[in-house]
């Protein structure tokens, strides 16, 4: 409780001193200026037999960060504090106590910057580097150490860092060093309305290995590199990568004293999108294939997010309740006693189309029409190209159309396949899932929402149904009842409700339900989670 | 940890004063880079919404401001800039999506592809608008959406321009 207590008072500070000086100072004051934001998202667990949910000790859990950043021209400062008293149910466990994990100082001028501290950074699509921070999932790998950014006239631009990524709550051992770099070759040779950018990166990684791997012949650095190209012009666009993501061990599980103890293998991806934005059309397609991709800050770290580069999963992210029962998450290589899969081979087709007004199919009011298709499959043999066993299927069609001032609906259909065994033989499960979301304006400020979802299924649960109401009174107020129930199977509801206040710079929501066991995913990355019932407080304040 | 309070309350109260609109280096829709002080160059005042793909009242509100722009622009000059939030794995589409909305005639699209002006702005979380005057001073915050709710919205950029 003490850690809550400090991370509350800490978060009144910047409101006091926001509130004393905003009346009367110009913003090219010398001084500079601050802003703040704070978040808590704080549960209270009950039993629940019906789901045999988890309940930690002390029935709480409460996620806290405050974050201060200081500008006075080209220069920065700032910090973030997180207090976990304790974390939330199914967040990673290093996440544990009160402490200040980030803080930098930054020198941003036109043409070159530097920053030392902590900093977060991505080179091209992150598949070989990427430092982020995801609060829904307990992210947060953000590096340590020092960093330089020099640009020529548009033309150039190079960065270089070097730094230790987070794991938990403190920086690892682990060091990373790397380059990047972007050439805009369009610029250089005047081209208007044609973009073509040349890019690379490299990195290395440097991690102490213990006896054994030592032994093994496996070595404490890893070294990486990228090759892109980027290319957009009247509205057609390319993106090619390819990533070597640097020598990859892993433990061999059916070692009995001899041979070897790892498998080396040499990461590698190979991505692919291009497509067309204009005219009220957006058409995109992504190719990609991940072979031995996992890159971890700790190798032996148990983090259920503990990564050092970002393979999302590249399909549809879907909000809707029963569309998110069974999210695909990307395969980034594995050896088990049961089956080795070298990864991931597969696409993504979306198109994008706004039926103008006036016409036929758009009516009045126009209707935007929304398609996707994604396949993935496993690598069937190592090194190639060839597509092996199902992992992930799904075709989905949304349709939003405007058919009076007052009522808007949207209507979905999404047909999902997916191996319950990550591959390892070829059985699927099927599922088609509709759903219907209506808006309905009463007046300026009170309006209804509705989702109306099913879920069809011969395999696992069975057959789902859910519902949802909103009602929202602006601009402040929105009250909410949910419901998901499995009737195929267990027979069990997943209710929940509740209502959020926002106000200027400040949400707050109250709510209370239970939830499923399953995964959150976030940004492509998803987090298992148990099965838990309770309240929740969740407060974000903008300072 | 007592000290370390003082000292913060001491260094926030000697430097604060109206946030600003720091410099970032984002994306536009062609890919290429785009520094966001920028912004302050055209010295009308802006609606600038952090949205993603993935989050429903963020496109409500876009959608809501979309479609009242035209009559808003009979009253006051100004401009609405969309950020997307949206990282490598959703930036295609939040580009095609955008589109397929026709938002990239009214709005200037940016792509804030690793959230560092997210970060900058101290954004916790989308949907999240700021009203920007002329002079570049924040004048206006709003988080969340609920349906309506941008009438207050406008009402804040009519008031950045009377003041």
């Amino acid at each position: 409780m003490k850690y809550l207590i400090s991370v509350v008072a800490i978060a009144v500070l910047p409101w006091i001193a926001t509130t004393l000086y905003a009346e009367n100072t110009d913003s090219s004051d010398s001084r500079g200026y601050v802003t703040a934001g704070f978040e808590t998202n704080t549960n209270w667990y009950q039993n629940d037999s019906k789901t045999a949910a988890t309940v930690p000790d002390g029935n709480f859990g409460s996620n806290n960060h405050l974050k201060l950043d200081y500008y006075n021209s080209k220069f920065s400062a700032g910090m973030q504090l997180e207090a976990y008293a304790p974390a939330l149910v199914g967040y990673s466990a290093e996440l544990k106590g009160v402490a200040l994990t980030n803080f930098y100082v930054d020198w941003n001028d036109e043409d070159f910057s530097v920053t030392a501290g902590t900093f977060y950074d991505q080179f091209g699509s992150g598949l070989l580097f990427r430092s982020w921070e995801d609060r829904a999932i307990g992210l947060n790998n953000a590096v340590t150490g020092a960093r330089v950014i020099y640009s020529y006239k548009d033309i150039l631009n190079v960065k270089a860092l070097w730094g230790m990524p987070r794991y938990g709550m403190k920086f690892s051992e682990t060091q990373v060093k790397g380059a990047d770099l972007s050439f805009v070759l369009s610029k250089l040779i005047g081209l208007d309305n044609t973009h073509i950018a040349l890019e690379g990166s490299v990195l290395d990684r440097y991690e102490a290995l213990d006896a054994d791997r030592i032994t093994d012949g496996c070595l404490p650095n890893a070294t990486g590199w990228s090759a892109r190209v980027n290319a957009e012009s009247h509205g057609f666009f390319l993106k090619a990568e390819y990533v070597d993501a640097g020598q990859k061990y892993y433990y061999n599980t059916s070692y009995a004293g001899e041979g070897e103890m790892y498998h080396k293998k040499r990461g590698n991806a190979q991505l692919i999108e291009t497509g067309y934005n204009g005219n009220g059309l957006g058409v995109n397609v992504s190719l990609r294939r991940l072979e031995w991709m996992d890159s971890k800050v700790v190798t032996q770290g148990a983090s259920n997010v503990n990564m050092l580069n970002y393979v999302p999963a590249l399909c549809t992210q879907y909000t809707y309740m029963l569309t998110t029962l069974h999210p695909y998450g990307a395969r980034t290589g594995e050896i088990t006693s049961r089956f080795t899969n070298s990864g991931e081979i597969g696409g993504q087709i979306d198109v994008f189309y706004n039926v103008k007004r006036g016409t036929w199919l758009g009516g009045k009011r126009g209707m935007k029409v929304h398609a996707n298709f994604s396949t993935y499959h496993t690598i069937a043999e190592e090194g190639t190209f060839k597509p092996g066993n199902l992992l992930f299927r799904d075709i989905s069609v949304d349709i939003e159309k405007q058919w009076t001032k007052k009522f808007k609906s949207t209507l979905l259909w999404s047909y999902q396949e997916f191996t319950p065994s990550y591959g390892a033989s070829r059985t699927t499960w099927l599922s088609n899932i509709m759903v219907a979301d209506l808006l309905y304006k009463f007046n300026s400020s009170l309006a209804a929402r509705m989702e109306l979802q099913y879920l069809v299924t011969f395999e696992d649960q069975k057959d789902w149904m859910a519902a949802l109401v909103e009602v929202s009174f602006a601009p402040h107020w929105s009250v909410y009842a949910a419901d998901m129930y499995n009737h195929g199977d267990t027979k069990v509801h997943y209710y929940n409700g509740g209502f959020s206040y926002s106000k200027s710079r400040t949400k707050v929501s109250l709510g209370y339900g239970r939830y499923k066991a399953g995964y959150i995913c976030s940004g492509g990355v998803c987090r298992q989670i148990p099965a838990y019932t309770g309240a929740n407080l969740s407060l974000t304040m903008l300072f | 940890m007592k000290r370390f309070l003082f000292c913060l309350a001491a260094m926030l109260v000697a430097a604060s004063a109206f946030a600003q609109v720091p410099s970032v280096k984002v994306e536009n829709s062609k890919g290429e880079t785009f520094d966001t002080a920028s912004l302050l160059e055209e010295a009308t005042p802006m609606i600038v919404s952090f949205w993603s793909t993935t989050c429903k009242p963020c496109i409500r509100e876009l959608e809501a401001i979309y479609e009242s722009l035209p009559d808003w622009l009979e009253e006051v000059d100004f401009r609405v800039v969309a950020v997307s939030t949206d990282d490598s794995r959703q930036l295609a589409k939040a580009k095609s999506f955008a589109e397929g909305r026709g938002w990239g005639s009214d709005f200037t699209l940016l792509f804030d592809k690793n959230q560092d002006f997210m970060r900058a702005m101290n954004v916790p979380v989308v949907p999240h608008v700021f009203v920007i005057d002329a002079k570049g001073k924040i004048v206006f915050s709003h988080t969340a959406y609920v349906q309506g709710g941008e009438v207050e919205l406008f009402e804040a950029v009519k008031k950045s321009v009377r003041k």
